[in-house]
């Protein structure tokens, strides 16, 4: 359970003490880049959730999604098209639904969790 | 637990990366926010009208201070011009008036001891002198002034100037041009000549370098100047 958290905070340390220096024009990129980043790993834990976890999936979709995102953006702005705007929209969106299903399920867990449990204190009880 | 084991790698990893991803760009945004060419131009043109508002400001205090450095440079200088136009003047009328020494290239006659001279004979000298363009005599270094008296004393028996007993020799300074005041008074029937008549014979000697001393300073008492309408 603590693991992700663990390897979050590990990250950050790393950036950090890399301070990797990433020109200004490509920033808009990275962010990009970060934001599907962080839908895949949204999608990851809802999977997990909701027991459909595949490591593949996750891993590929990470590295995928970042490298795509930032790609998209990079050719909207050589085509002057704000592709940028809709990877921003796209995963967005994406991002808040997944927190929505995985609130929802973790709801749904618990409130199973506690019935089960009362279920069972009553056949002791 | 299975489940667990199967995800627990991945989700690590990506986690991993992620947080490598957004400490980045945290870094990257953060140098981004400062830097001047990536700005809004909102913003660029805020701070535009700030430091042209600014500049403005300290251009008109620069001409400003500029105005009151020159303003009082120029009262230090006039009054420094002023001061020394009046030192100028009044050492002029200082000399003119024979209150100060002066010195200056001249022509000094001297009177031998045995000569049948009258105080007049000095007048005519002196007269001479003055015509001859001198510009300061003294008589016996007795400056002669405009309130200089040249008489003859009869209780003491002798000449005076000034008030003062004149001894003998005489001798009298005069600056000036000493070709003019020699020739002066060298000029045919003029006041050596005339001298001569009563065997008085006078030495002229010209010198390049003359001191006369300065005379008491005028008393006034009564006389008082006239306003100067214009003024």
């Amino acid at each position: 359970m603590w693991l992700p958290i663990l390897g979050l905070l590990l990250g950050i340390g790393i950036g950090s003490a890399l301070a990797i220096p990433i020109p200004g024009i490509y920033a808009k990129y990275l962010s990009v880049a970060v934001l599907a980043a962080l839908d895949s790993v949204f999608g990851g834990l809802k999977s997990i959730i909701e027991d459909k976890f595949d490591g593949a999936v996750l891993l590929t979709g990470f590295f995928t999604n970042a490298l795509l995102a930032a790609l998209l953006a990079f050719l909207g702005d050589r085509l002057g098209v704000d592709l940028y705007l809709a990877a921003v929209f796209a995963f967005g969106v994406r991002l808040f639904q997944n927190l929505a299903i995985i609130r929802r399920e973790m709801i749904a867990n618990w409130l199973q969790k506690r019935r089960l449990s009362v279920q069972e204190a009553k056949k002791n009880g | 637990m299975d489940s667990v084991k199967k995800w627990r790698i991945p989700v690590l990893i990506t986690f991993l990366l992620l947080g490598i991803m957004i400490s980045v760009q945290f870094h990257t945004q953060q140098t981004f926010l400062s830097d001047l060419s990536l700005q809004k131009t909102d913003d660029l043109v805020l701070i535009l009208q700030r430091l042209h508002d600014n500049r403005t400001k300290l251009e008109v205090d620069l001409y400003n201070l500029e105005q009151q450095q020159q303003a009082l440079s120029n009262d230090t200088s006039s009054g420094a011009s002023l001061a020394d136009n009046l030192k100028k003047e009044s050492g002029k009328l200082q000399t003119a008036l024979g209150v100060i020494p002066v010195q200056g290239p001249g022509v000094t006659v001297t009177i031998p001891a045995d000569s049948p001279i009258v105080y007049l004979d000095l007048v005519d000298i002196v007269n001479e002198l003055w015509a001859s363009q001198a510009e300061a005599i003294a008589i016996n270094d007795q400056r002669v002034t405009g309130w200089t008296t040249v008489f003859w004393d009869k209780q003491k028996m002798t000449i005076t100037v000034n008030g003062k007993d004149i001894s003998f020799p005489c001798t009298i300074k005069a600056v000036g041009n000493p070709d003019t005041l020699d020739s002066g008074l060298r000029l045919l029937g003029g006041v050596l000549d005339s001298l001569a008549v009563f065997k008085i014979y006078p030495l002229v000697s010209r010198s390049t370098e003359l001191d006369l001393p300065a005379a008491g300073p005028p008393v006034f008492r009564y006389v008082q100047p006239v306003p100067n309408p214009q003024q």
